[in-house]
């Protein structure tokens, strides 16, 4: 890796000075070498000696004093501060009992020894797989190109939905889990603190800038990560497809979360799709098919199709969608109780 | 006085060049009176489960690799590699990188260092086109490298204090290419204006032979024919120790090279040639190595480089590869691409075959055994050829050639076999001649529990379907004569048995003491072993399994020999005749008396006693089956194979240690399983590049991956005569598995690693078929 500066801040508003990038413009932010603030150090440091990325500066957050806590309970919600690990998570009583999918959402990454190290602010910020973005020598779009070579080459683990111009899909298993239990994160930059829905934290290369995969800017730090207390939170599920069981990332993956009444008809449903798309995929049609209805096979499968409605397979990846929709019944029936989908 | 003529006899022994193994008929002395091993039950030590000698030291991490060594002032060197599948380097300049602090060296890598299979390219190229090198103008006499022909090719190299400094001073060198059109999928090279990978073109015919029409005439002729191809990626070595040596040199008379290596002899003559040495001045020294598989044979071009860095700094040197130069330039398994076409009659006889087999290696020519393999069709034809592509040259990987035939073959048995409606073990014995596959095939059927199978592939009722399929394979796995082992028994007791040989970490150290032992009627404990180290007695490169056929027997000639020397000198205090004396728990007795070991020693003289063995041909033997049996569940709405079973049959006369050869069989079916379901290069056709070379991209099966895996050791094989194991029990088992996913989900994927977009695509396109 490049060198760099390492700077230890002991609060907040120190860290986002130290992030402060010197020169003025949009443009300043995408740049090489801007500085980075630093969690588990999981990601950042392969994309460092990759040299993917090279910034001047890492900014330390783990000595910031608070940022480590879970707070709350399944009546009032959770306050998951950014620096929780995601073992943390995984065995936090509270969670496994009131939001199940979390805990199997925090299960399911990497190895037991990356999670130790690894945070729940550096999960929802780290960088895509994408072989070409992985790649030192290869200068795609996403690192400032002109091409997207997954496009026309190597695709079988790009997008299916919402890609274009760059075919990305996100990597963090936590995302798809928090949105669909209604998470925000709350951000401190030069101008404060502010809360953003997670389900508007995250963009579309062809909304937002293309090198980016979230709406912070360079100085911006996600200090907490907050999930409503909520009717659906118990009967949550991460279901993960990995092609090989010993750390993978996700294939495919589901998100799902319900509200049923006494007689097992749903009120409300959540559904959101990993590993197919540049963002969290939310999946509005299917969720609304299932209100009002039993979780009964007819049911599942017309939600599964609804939630890959528009998917646009590149030429090697349309296995996803019989993939995900197989997940998205087997997620629902889960959560419904049933065993088999 | 004339000498009696020597009575000699021929014998034909693998020759293994570069992993590669080819039979030659050579002639040794008929001594007539080799000693023998003795039935394979009578053994006392051997044949029985022994605990590697090095285990204590492999999991305390006491163990030292080359990786391990550190030297005082020492350098790291590091390697610039191309980044382009075929190009012409217009200028190189190592100044910036030489003004890095604590950069000692840089060098730039000659056209003769080139790795194997481009270098006539190049020269010839060369000779059109000279450099720039560090900014004035080269000729092209100079031997620099000016034409790079695939991605990662060597360009140049750095020594310096740390490897991260060297990592910067790599990144400093200025080159710039010229891009030049490439190749790097064979069926695109393949075309007829498909840019020249080689200057004589891009398919090199191999061998040929059979009557095409007859084949053709006899398929016609069939109850059931299966046309179809078969591929293979290019798969890796994945050696958890990459390559690459410490070369201590500081300028003297003398160097010892610390190596990664298959060969502790090959290492020598290499390294005194780079260093301006003679070959006797270079000592190698290879105490545990982190595994070969077949890629670590040389110096290589790492090896090449970290000697000129130590000629330059007159400083200790070690150069070994990271992990992304290991997947670009290291050596690969050559992939395969193989178009068969095969008929049976409804009785189950296997009729004709017809073969096109592609040898994928890159810029070498990659291997891949004959079809109809292990088969006997009345009729059949087959054409190799080798494909070029601008990738690197593909070396000896575990059974070089053979899992990708095998594969093949087994997949199309298969089948015909479901074609014909007859079991598909049935079949396989039914065309197999050799009748030690027969038992071997009924032995593994019971062990896996074959009648439990489901009839028709894919027919089970539910998503989650599971099956069983079979395979089988064979290996040379003899010997020859190369080792020269020394032991030598002190007045104190002390036994030490030294030999240069390497232990890949298939347990050499262990059976290398338990043969003396046993001989010597002594424990495991009380033997010392001194291996892998150029100074000690020759020995060969371990490939084509050919290290314990090779060794074995002279390391029990060696032993035979020190029995009789000790004997000899204590029958005397016993009173009988040497050959009288009986050596057993730790005593020597004999004539109603009985001396303790330590005791009977002293009446050694002051120097011990030094016996020497060689090889001797009766002592091993050649020619292994093997058969393979797998079962799977595969999940047909996800496509995800989960391996539930495996059980692998090894004929392989005496087993030395039971332990160490059940380790080397599980080893075998892990690795094929790898093959079979998960690994392979993933090549971008476009950029020329390689997608996916880390061990977070290039997928091994890890621990959730495994399956129970039962290992069995063919005790039916009666030959009191030791043979390699170490390849023959990877072959069969990527059929074994393939066939198994066929016979869970009815959907057959020809192309490796059966990955579940496979399957499902399969899925898709049956149930496309029936709607
Ligand atoms: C082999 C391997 C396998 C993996 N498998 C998975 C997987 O299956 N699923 C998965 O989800 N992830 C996976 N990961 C990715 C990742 O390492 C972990 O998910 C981990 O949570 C990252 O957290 P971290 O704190 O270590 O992040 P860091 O590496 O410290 O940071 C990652 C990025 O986030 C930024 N960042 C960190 N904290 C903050 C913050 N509070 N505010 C703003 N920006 C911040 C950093 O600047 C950096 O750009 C894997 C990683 C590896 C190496
Ligand atoms: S998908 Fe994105 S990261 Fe991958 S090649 Fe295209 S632009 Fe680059």
């Amino acid at each position: 890796m490049n060198t760099f500066e390492w700077t230890n801040p002991t609060s907040v508003a120190e860290a986002v000075k130290l992030l402060r990038v010197e020169q003025e413009g949009a443009a300043a932010r995408d740049q090489d070498g801007v500085p980075q603030p630093l969690g588990g150090g999981q990601d950042i440091l392969t994309t460092m000696k990759e040299r993917i990325t090279r910034p001047a500066r890492l900014v330390n957050l783990k000595g910031i004093r608070g940022l480590d806590k879970i707070e709350g309970n399944a009546r009032r919600g959770l306050r998951i501060g950014a620096l929780v690990t995601l073992t943390q998570l995984e065995e936090h009583s509270e969670i496994r009992r009131g939001f199940p999918g979390l805990a199997e959402a925090a299960q399911s990454i990497a190895t037991p020894q990356i999670r130790n190290l690894g945070t729940v602010g550096g999960n929802l910020c780290q960088r895509p797989r994408c072989w070409y973005f992985r790649l030192e020598q290869v200068v795609c779009l996403k690192k400032g190109g002109t091409e997207c070579y997954a496009a026309v080459g190597e695709n079988k683990y790009n997008a299916i939905l919402g890609g274009g111009p760059s075919y990305i899909v996100h990597p963090s298993d936590l995302a798809p889990m928090l949105i669909a239990l209604g998470a925000s994160v709350v951000v401190e930059g030069p101008s404060g603190k502010r809360t953003i829905a997670l389900d508007k934290f995250f963009t579309l290369p062809k909304e937002g800038n293309v090198r980016r995969e979230n709406v912070l800017n360079n100085d911006d730090i996600i200090t907490e990560i907050q999930v409503p207390a909520s009717a659906m939170a118990a009967r949550s599920t991460y279901l993960k497809f990995k092609e090989r069981s010993s750390l993978d990332f996700a294939l495919s993956s589901v998100a799902a979360a319900v509200e049923m009444d006494a007689g097992g008809t749903v009120r409300q449903a959540r559904i959101v799709l990993g590993g197919v798309a540049p963002v969290p995929w939310r999946a509005p049609d299917a969720e609304k098919s299932l209100v009002g209805k039993r979780l009964d096979a007819g049911t599942l499968a017309e939600a599964a199709r609804l939630a890959l409605q528009g998917a646009v397979p590149l030429e090697k990846n349309a296995y996803k969608v019989p993939l995900t929709q197989t997940l998205v019944r087997r997620a629902l029936a889960k959560v419904g109780g049933a065993t088999t989908a | 006085m004339q000498q009696p003529a020597k009575k000699m006899k021929k014998v034909m022994v693998p020759r293994v060049v570069d992993g590669k193994e080819t039979m030659v008929e050579i002639e040794v002395e008929d001594t007539g009176d080799s000693p023998k091993w003795g039935p394979n039950n009578a053994h006392r030590l051997l044949n029985k489960n022994i605990t590697r000698v090095d285990a204590p030291l492999k999991v305390t991490g006491a163990a030292i690799y080359s990786y391990d060594v550190r030297l005082p002032g020492m350098l790291y060197g590091r390697i610039l590699r191309s980044p382009h599948a075929h190009a012409r380097i217009t200028k190189l300049d190592t100044t910036a990188a030489e003004r890095i602090p604590g950069v000692r060296a840089v060098t730039v890598v000659p056209s003769a260092a080139v790795v194997e299979g481009s270098q006539k390219a190049t020269e010839e190229a060369d000779k059109k086109n000279p450099i720039k090198v560090g900014g004035t103008a080269q000729p092209a006499s100079n031997a620099v490298l000016k034409i790079v022909r695939f991605e990662g090719e060597p360009v140049a190299a750095v020594a310096a204090l740390t490897p991260e400094i060297a990592d910067d001073a790599i990144r400093a060198i200025v080159v710039e290419y010229q891009a030049l059109p490439h190749a790097v999928e064979a069926r695109l090279a393949m075309k007829p204006d498909a840019p020249k990978v080689m200057p004589e073109g891009n398919i090199k015919a191999a061998s040929k032979s059979g009557d095409r029409e007859k084949v053709a005439a006899a398929i016609a002729g069939c109850d059931a024919i299966i046309e179809a191809e078969y591929s293979t990626p290019t798969v890796h070595h994945a050696c958890l120790e990459t390559h690459g040596m410490v070369v201590d040199y500081r300028g003297g008379n003398t160097a010892t090279a610390y190596a990664s290596t298959q060969g502790t002899f090959t290492i020598p003559g290499d390294t005194a040639k780079e260093l301006g040495l003679p070959e006797s001045a270079v000592t190698a020294v290879v105490e545990h190595m982190g595994g070969g598989f077949g890629a670590k044979f040389g110096i290589g071009v790492e090896g090449k480089l970290a000697c000129q860095l130590s000629k330059q700094t007159k400083a200790p040197v070690k150069m070994m590869l990271t992990r992304t130069d290991e997947f670009l330039f290291a050596g690969n398994r050559s992939g395969s691409w193989q178009k068969l076409k095969g008929g049976a009659m409804a009785d189950g006889t296997l009729v004709a075959l017809d073969a096109t087999q592609y040898r994928l290696g890159g810029l070498g020519d990659g291997s891949q055994a004959n079809q109809p393999y292990v088969y006997r069709p009345t009729q059949s034809y087959r054409e190799v050829s080798s494909v070029y592509t601008n990738q690197d040259s593909s070396r000896a990987m575990r059974a070089p050639g053979h899992p990708q035939a095998s594969f093949a073959i087994e997949c199309l048995i298969d089948d015909l076999a479901a074609k014909i409606n007859i079991d598909p073990i049935v079949f396989r014995k039914k065309n197999l001649p050799d009748t030690i596959y027969h038992r071997q095939i009924d032995r593994g059927a019971r062990e896996i529990g074959w009648e439990r199978r489901n009839k028709t592939p894919g027919g089970s009722a539910g998503p989650l379907k599971r099956g069983m399929g079979c395979a089988v394979g064979t290996w040379g796995a003899g010997g020859g004569p190369s080792c020269v082992v020394d032991v030598n028994v002190a007045r104190d007791g002390a036994v030490v048995v030294a030999v240069g040989s390497q232990d890949l970490g298939t347990g050499t150290r262990t059976y290398t003491r338990a043969i003396i032992a046993e001989e010597l009627g002594l424990s495991i404990s009380d033997v010392l072993e001194k291996i892998g180290n150029s100074k000690l007695g020759n020995a060969n490169a371990s490939g084509g399994s050919t290290t314990v056929p090779s060794l074995a027997p002279a390391l029990k000639d060696a032993a035979v020999n020190a029995r009789l020397a000790v004997a000899g000198k204590v029958a005397p205090l016993l009173g009988i005749k040497p050959e009288e004396v009986i050596f057993a728990d730790g005593k020597l007795s004999g004539g109603g008396k009985s001396l303790a070991w330590k005791q009977a020693c002293a009446a050694l003289p002051a120097s011990g006693i030094s016996a020497r063995g060689a090889w001797k041909e009766p002592l091993q033997a050649r020619g292994v089956h093997g058969v393979c049996f797998a079962e799977v569940e595969v999940d047909i709405e996800t496509g995800f194979v989960r391996p539930i079973k495996m059980v692998h049959v090894q004929d392989i006369g005496l087993p030395l240690n039971r332990l160490a050869v059940a380790s080397q069989i599980n080893g075998g079916m892990i690795q094929s399983l790898g093959m079979a379901l998960y690994e392979g290069r993933v090549m971008d056709a476009q950029l020329g590049i390689m997608l996916n070379p880390s061990f977070n991209d290039y997928k091994l099966p890890g621990t959730l991956e495994m399956p129970q895996l039962v290992s069995i050791i063919d005790d039916e094989d009666l030959r009191e005569a030791v043979l390699g194991v170490g390849e023959p029990s990877l072959i069969p088992a990527v059929g074994a598995v393939a066939n198994a996913v066929f016979n869970a989900c009815g959907i057959r994927v020809r192309e490796l690693p059966i990955t579940p977009d496979k399957i499902l695509m399969g899925m898709m396109k049956e149930e496309r078929q029936k709607s």
